[in-house]
């Protein structure tokens, strides 16, 4: 922002007179500032909650650091409160649901956007999977889960880890497709042409040439499948009991139960949930924007 | 594309990998399509019958055919009707809310200075955070009297406070903004940054030759460059604010009273507190109709200067 920038923007030279410091870098600055304060202050809140002794959770006025930091919270969370059942099963089936979701999304990537498979339509389609909403899906997948799967194939899918994996890739699905679709058209294609001539089958172009030349964008949509089953929420809700309960499920359970006064338990357990996400996050910040946009926007 | 297709010819290669060659652009996308129509088509036609009869686990396991009851029903409740109000007024606040902090936040951040690297990475952390898990954060905020907010506000304004954030007046509305925000504003914020950034510097060089003002070259460049990038991430951000559950849930509990649900909201009540599937599904069916038209709309008029 050039023309945002300069001391010469009119009526707001007079803020610092005489000095080479520039009024419009002090009021960026103290958005940014402000900015900060208002992300930092509830992640701050939650993280020194996690290690205060229970005396000083109601205390009042609210005590900024407590002076006997404890972690006892972190092992009754992981131990008495489900904890580790949750962690396990989060990772287990975001894990499950990457390898899958970008498996069978790239490929189907791969062949819409060298062959043309489908045309526009079915790009669209893939993509119009991102306006559904959840609830209304949820409703009729709960019902044949519950009752008809067994049925049919003779196991319940509810409370299982394969029912949510299932429903999780086909949520990845537009994202891991449509992000590699617009990978794979960036992509010169004359070096799988080449293979071709070389003597390769397409099957062999697609292995040794495309999939090794698309890792960066593998990669990308890897950590997008993965963030995006770790944080999901309602499916979770829904379909787990005890078995197959989700990060999210056994945090949510603590949280609407404050009555009994386990605020250190749910902020320990808060904390333990973001170390992955916020690890692959940072990983993978140059990729977010096409992420976010599905591809639309170039980062 | 075509050059791929006649390569293979005269080539002596066993027949099952041939047959997988020429069949290979249509083996690749089946397994994406097949596990889609199971598991949400499939499903989706199965509601369609779903909606059409009784379908309650507290009164039987029959399910004689009840017509349009269910829709009725749903629509005939007043909860419902407001849901609908509420989830477009949040998310169309919330977007806002999250449009012009952004906004503002991407041309502060534009120019490099020291520490920006470190702050890009800070700014957004709320991304890859369980929107369940920030409705959490906001309640353990917020919550009366342990929470520091009153507290906080007392100082600021030199007098105590006392406000329940879940439940007096307007508060309510302001703590969802407020939690949807601190997740979502990030969102716009990297979008609209890339797109600042995709700004050649010759086009303000250009008008600063001409003699335009900054205030000019920021209407007159920026926001005509920047507009349909600005579409993008307004059209995406609402498509899916118009979801909002995970936050009602843990922070205000649809409180007070009724007067928070969301369109989500009320039918995860229906369908799996009271276990009105019936209706729950009558209510999805006319949600996902209406957020369709939205969304159609949205697309069609938002995405078009993009690709024009």
């Amino acid at each position: 922002m050039r023309g945002l920038r300069g001391s010469r923007a009119a009526g707001t030279t007079r803020v610092v007179r005489g000095s080479r410091f520039r009024p419009g870098a002090l009021v960026r600055a103290l958005l940014v500032l402000l900015y900060l304060g208002f992300l930092l202050l509830p992640l701050y809140w939650v993280a020194v909650t996690s290690i205060k002794p229970q005396e000083d959770l109601l205390a009042d006025p609210p005590v900024w650091w407590p002076r006997e930091p404890t972690g006892l919270h972190y092992s009754t969370a992981l131990n008495a409160f489900r904890g580790w059942t949750g962690l396990e099963n989060s990772l287990l089936i975001a894990s499950a649901t990457t390898v899958l979701a970008v498996v069978i999304g790239t490929a189907a990537a791969y062949s819409m956007a060298r062959y043309g498979t489908g045309g526009k339509h079915l790009a669209f389609w893939f993509l119009s999977q991102r306006i559904m909403p959840p609830i209304a899906i949820i409703i009729p997948v709960f019902l044949l889960y519950a009752r008809y799967t067994n049925e049919w194939i003779g196991v319940s899918l509810v409370d299982t880890h394969l029912g949510l994996i299932l429903l999780y890739t086909v949520f990845a699905m537009p994202f891991t497709v449509w992000m590699m679709f617009t990978y794979f058209r960036q992509m010169p294609v004359e070096l799988e042409e080449a293979a071709l001539v070389d003597g390769c089958t397409r099957v062999q172009a697609l292995r040794k040439v495309a999939w090794p030349l698309a890792a960066p964008g593998i990669v990308s949509a890897a950590a997008f499948a993965f963030i995006l089953s770790w944080t999901e929420f309602i499916f979770a809700l829904v379909l787990t009991r005890t078995q197959a309960v989700t990060l999210p499920v056994v945090l949510s359970g603590i949280i609407t139960n404050f009555q009994g006064n386990q605020y250190g338990e749910a902020s320990a357990l808060t904390m333990v949930s973001l170390i992955p996400a916020l690890a692959i996050g940072i990983l993978i910040q140059r990729h977010l924007v096409r992420g976010l946009t599905l591809g639309a926007v170039r980062g | 594309m075509s050059v791929l297709t006649e390569t293979l010819r005269e080539r002596r290669v066993r027949p099952v990998s041939l047959w997988v060659d020429r069949h290979l652009r249509w083996l690749l996308v089946s397994p994406a399509v097949l596990i889609i129509v199971l598991l949400t088509i499939f499903p989706l036609v199965f509601s369609l019958w779903v909606v059409f009869v009784q379908f309650d686990f507290s009164v039987s396991n029959e399910h004689p055919w009840v017509g349009l009851d269910n829709f009725r029903t749903v629509w005939e409740d007043p909860v419902w009707v407001h849901s609908l109000w509420v989830t477009g007024v949040i998310a169309t606040i919330a977007v806002l809310v999250e449009l012009g902090l952004g906004f503002a936040l991407a041309l502060a951040m534009l120019r490099p200075f020291r520490g920006r690297r470190v702050l890009m990475v800070l700014f957004v952390i709320p991304l890859f955070i369980s929107p369940v898990i920030v409705g959490g954060f906001f309640d353990l905020f917020l919550r009366r009297p342990f929470g520091p907010a009153n507290w906080l506000l007392g100082g600021l304004l030199g007098h105590p406070v006392s406000i329940d954030f879940t439940i007096d007046g307007l508060w309510p509305w302001a703590s969802l903004v407020l939690a949807d925000a601190w997740q979502w504003t990030p969102f716009m914020f990297v979008i609209l940054l890339a797109g600042l950034s995709a700004i050649p510097d010759e086009l303000y060089e250009a008008t600063e030759i001409d003699g335009a003002r900054p205030r000019q070259s920021f209407f007159f460049v920026t926001l005509p460059l920047l507009t349909p990038i600005v579409l993008v991430a307004v059209t995406f951000r609402f498509i899916d604010a118009t979801k909002l559950f995970d936050i009602i849930y843990s922070l205000t509990r649809g409180g007070p009273g009724t007067s928070t649900y969301t369109s989500s909201y009320y039918l995860y009540q229906q369908g799996f507190q009271f276990f009105h599937l019936g209706q729950g599904t009558a209510g999805a069916w006319m949600f996902t109709i209406i957020l369709t038209f939205v969304s159609f709309w949205l697309v069609r008029r938002m995405l078009r200067p993009v690709e024009g």
